[in-house]
């Protein structure tokens, strides 16, 4: 067992939906054999291929549960482990409680990766797609992230934080839009050329002017408070890995959180959100921003800060970036073209949005 | 001397699966070890047994690429063997651990890239490293100075040794040897009459080749029998395709000329495709440590162009054996450093050439080797001067105290000193006024200056001291000696007065010599301090920061464990001792002043 290291496998026409390969259903199988569980089914519900991680649904004499196997580096598997121990035993947050080996261990170690076992919460609905249910994800993100503060991982796990990293996430999408500008150029015969060039200029000067921006806001004191004080981003979050459930909001799928400013979640939640509407809505951007609030404060800095990472372009560079794979399939594609017509005035009507929430928080500590 | 040398968690030795640190390593052991018994602690690997002796050197390996686990491997091993010195390799985070088990070794470190960073190594262990560790040599200038620029305090034990080549592995494309070898690999791939560009690297937005991509269309215009090699292992992988790599491929296939990549080649033969070209461009855009492809370019007697940035550009003397692309993030400027060369065909083949004969002459592995051994017996010089001086300070103490016998002449001294002693203390509280006013000014390093201050300055000042009373006993003595000769009619009066005045004579340059040494050393202590205290332009410092942990993360995600919380935790913990000081400080550099005044006339 110990010789086997889990790597990520191929999908093809050939494999059914959720195929894992066999010596992983193996090793799952020798992993549950740590719990003191009997397991009456156990079924694939979602795979990550390219990453080489699954999750099984299991029903046992005590339940429903959920088995995981984490594609991720161990010892940074070490770090959300513990995060979600501790906002479940220190804070009683409700995320799914982690059911503990025989030994008393969090996880078990089988082909070089960890995996877990923790309650399958039954029944979850997602919240109506409304202004309403953005409302109830935006006050559920607000708690999640109060109760995450404090979190001090275990001594060998890797420190997941993002906090200092967003001057380098912004060069980076800077860097990208770049390479999209050369890659339309060097494939000029496409359809799509011609339109992503017509708008990359545009996008790039958003990209700078943001970061421009950062580099002289708030930022570098917010995150001098460190990663305890800040707490942890999901960064999934969203109508699926925010459910409601009999006693309320339930958030699932901790395996990616990180330390960071928390307003990175809700920046993400709005602005997908204001994708799916096709166009941003000041009514919206407002409520979803004050449910947070209500459960998580944002002072005026951290609202300066929100208000920047806003600014960038994410949806533009989100959907664009695949253009580096099969920059001819992508690029000739008749959506692509439909795709960042949709994005430019979607962002057009981003801005007069951003001009009139900019002074909302003036006076607040 | 027995000798530990620790390898980083990453690769094992030998080198047979590359890294840089493995092939300086391999490089050296030669003949570092007709000198020292050596014995070589790295990671297992299933192709290599746990223990073995080779020529003399021991190998141990222990299980490795998390460093936590090795870190745990090493320091049982080091607990249970003794070694009179141990050198550890680009991990300073080991030499704590180590010091806890091996009280006694010298620690001598490597740095290959940036593991002093404040990311990767807290800086108070950092500052604890470098107080444990007696030297550190770093494979370019540029990776030392980040060091002293974080760490001032470690200068002098900085010292940089640049890494060597096998010279008869690369050898130019025209040696006897490879000319064949040449001849097959242009042929096997459509490179006959060509002028092949090579890049080798790492396919990542660090090493930049996508900038010499984007510079062929233009090139290509002026220079039509080009073609492109690139040496990359990641360039067919399915898997692991990153967003980078997606970009080169599709920028590749469009370009003008003919593209060779050649996927993972085994280090072993890595030297054959520099055989097989004619010049050879790094495109390095972040600030590396310096590349090992300049010495493997200048062996196989290419020309280089290179970027301005790290220790790249420390190997390159320009016109001579290559060209520095200044702006790297410009592609028109490989464009134009290219051009330069190729469009000049004798000038390409003299930076072949002098490629080649600086490999030759200065990075060979004997000459690593022989500066490594230098640095190993300083260390080991050092240790013993330290010891030695400390038992002169006993010595003297213990005279002074116990021979009843010279007390006179003991207080003689003391009165003849008292001058000296003045003019010194003058000089030392002097030093550390101007020391503290600039020190207001310079909050950050305001601790660690003091602390410098404070006990260099004190330690440097008493050493001279206890030294000019022990020259001053024993001259005093001698004269003494020579009195009762002279009492015992041994000697004459005239014999007597020429050794006395000789005596005194000597006693009085020698007194000379140690006032003005130590007023020297008190000086340049001094200056040294308020040089690594002098407030840094701090925007730039960030700035530059920044800049340096994003190539980190790029470069070593694995290696990103460290605590950032604390980081930032100690920095504002720091803030605010420093805010409650700055009221009291007026009242501390009075004490201070009088601390040392008050010490030495004990």
């Amino acid at each position: 067992m110990e010789k086997i290291v889990i790597e990520p496998w191929i999908v093809d026409e050939l494999t059914h939906e959720f195929f894992v390969p066999d010596y992983i259903e193996q090793l799952a199988e020798e992993v549950l054999k740590s719990y003191d569980l009997s397991v009456r089914s156990i079924q694939v519900v979602t795979t990550k291929p390219d990453k080489g991680g699954a999750i099984w649904k299991l029903e046992t004499n005590s339940g429903p549960k959920s088995l995981k196997l984490l594609h991720r580096r161990p010892t940074r598997s070490l770090f959300s482990l513990g995060a979600q121990e501790y906002l479940v035993d220190v804070q009683k947050a409700r995320v799914p409680p982690i059911i503990k080996t025989k030994d008393g261990s969090n996880y078990v170690e089988a082909g070089g990766k960890l995996w877990f076992v923790a309650e399958w919460i039954e029944p979850l609905a997602p919240v109506t797609k409304d202004l309403e249910g953005a409302k109830q994800l935006c006050y559920a993100l607000g708690e999640f992230h109060r109760l995450s503060k404090g979190y001090i991982p275990p001594e060998q796990a890797e420190i997941a934080s993002r906090l200092r990293k967003w001057p380098k996430s912004y060069e980076k999408v800077i860097t990208k839009m770049d390479w999209f500008r050369s890659i339309a150029k060097a494939y000029e015969e496409t359809a799509a050329s011609s339109h992503l060039l017509n708008v990359v200029d545009i996008f790039e000067e958003q990209a700078k002017r943001s970061l421009e921006r950062i580099n002289q806001s708030s930022y570098f004191e917010l995150i001098k408070q460190g990663n305890a004080y800040w707490g942890l981003v999901h960064q999934d979050y969203g109508w699926s890995n925010g459910q409601m459930g009999e006693n309320g909001m339930w958030i699932i799928d901790l395996d990616g959180v990180a330390f960071d400013l928390p307003i990175r979640d809700l920046r993400k939640l709005i602005s997908g959100t204001m994708a799916d509407l096709y166009r941003w809505d000041v009514e919206w951007v407002r409520e979803m921003i004050k449910a947070y609030h209500e459960a998580n404060p944002i002072s005026a800095s951290l609202y300066e800060v929100l208000m920047i990472d806003l600014s960038l372009p994410t949806e533009f560079y989100k959907n664009i970036k695949e253009v580096v794979y099969e920059p001819e399939l992508f690029l000739n594609e008749p959506t692509t073209t439909q795709l960042i017509q949709t994005i430019v005035e979607t962002d057009q009507s981003k801005w007069p949005v951003l001009e009139e929430i900019e002074n909302d928080w003036k006076g607040v500590e | 001397m027995k000798i530990l040398m620790i390898c980083t968690e990453k690769l094992p030795i030998p080198p047979v699966l590359g890294g840089a640190i493995q092939t300086y390593i391999a490089g050296i052991l030669p003949h570092i070890s007709k000198f020292h018994d050596i014995t070589v602690l790295g990671i297992s690997d299933s192709s290599l047994p746990e223990q073995e002796t080779i020529n003399g050197i021991h190998y141990v390996r222990v299980p490795g690429k998390i460093f936590e686990i090795y870190r745990e491997g090493v320091v049982r091993y080091v607990e249970s063997n003794q070694f009179d010195l141990i050198h550890i390799f680009n991990r300073p985070r080991l030499v704590m651990p180590i010091r806890n088990v091996a009280p006694k070794a010298k620690i001598t470190l490597s740095m290959h890239n940036d593991m002093f960073n404040p990311e990767k190594i807290d800086p108070e262990e950092a500052k604890a490293v470098l107080g444990e560790v007696s030297n550190i040599v770093t494979v370019s200038n540029y990776v030392g100075n980040v060091i002293r620029d974080l760490y001032p305090e470690a200068s002098p034990k900085i010292r940089t040794i640049y890494s060597g080549v096998d010279t008869e592995r690369f050898l130019p494309g025209n040696h006897p040897k490879m000319q064949k070898i040449r001849n097959e690999i242009r042929r096997a791939n459509g490179l006959e009459n060509k002028t092949v560009i090579l890049f080798a690297g790492r396919l990542s937005r660090n090493k930049g080749v996508d900038k010499l991509i984007r510079a062929l269309p233009e090139l290509s215009k002026k220079f039509k029998d080009l073609a492109l090699v690139i040496v990359g292992s990641k360039w067919f992988s399915q898997e692991a395709v990153t967003d980078y790599i997606a970009y080169v491929r599709a920028l590749a296939k469009k370009l003008p000329v003919p593209v060779v990549t050649t996927g993972f080649v085994s280090p072993d033969e890595i030297q054959n495709w520099f055989a097989a070209a004619d010049l050879f461009v790094c495109t390095s855009q972040w600030q590396e440590p310096l590349a090992r492809v300049h010495y493997e370019t200048m062996a196989a007697g290419l020309p280089i162009v290179t970027t301005a940035r790290g220790g790249n550009p420390e190997v390159i003397l320009i016109n001579e054996n290559g060209l520095v692309v200044e702006n790297p993030e410009d592609p028109s400027c490989f464009a134009e450093k290219i051009s330069q060369i190729l469009s000049d065909k004798s000038l390409m083949r003299r930076m072949g050439e002098k490629g080649r004969e600086l490999a030759v002459s200065r990075y060979q592995w004997d000459r690593v080797a022989s500066e490594l051994l230098e640095v190993w017996e300083q260390s080991k010089a050092v240790e013993q001067e330290k010891t030695d001086e400390e038992h002169v300070v006993e010595a003297v103490t213990v005279e002074s105290v116990t021979e009843e016998g010279t007390k006179e002449q003991v207080l003689d001294v003391s009165a003849e000193m008292a001058s000296i002693r003045k003019q010194l203390e003058a000089n030392f509280v002097q030093n550390v006024l101007v020391l503290q006013a600039k020190l207001e000014k310079a909050e950050e390093k305001e601790e660690l200056a003091k602390h410098i201050a404070k006990e260099k300055l004190e330690k440097k000042m008493k050493k001279k001291l206890a030294k000019l009373e022990e020259k001053e006993l024993e001259g005093k003595k001698k004269i003494a000696e020579l009195e009762a000769t002279l009492a015992s009619g041994e000697i004459g009066q005239e014999e007597y007065e020429k050794e006395q005045a000789a005596i005194q004579t000597q006693l009085v340059e020698m007194r000379a010599k140690i006032v003005e040494e130590a007023h020297e050393q008190v000086d340049k202590a001094s200056k040294e301090i308020l040089e690594k205290v002098t407030p840094k332009r701090e925007s730039e410092h960030k700035k530059q920061a920044v800049e340096q942990s994003n190539i980190v993360y790029e470069d070593n995600v694995e290696q990103s464990n460290v605590v950032y919380e604390d980081n930032e935790d100690a920095n504002v913990r720091k803030k605010q001792r420093d805010k409650k000081k700055s009221g009291t400080r007026k009242q501390k550099k009075q004490k201070n002043a009088n601390i040392w005044v008050i010490s030495s006339k004990k």
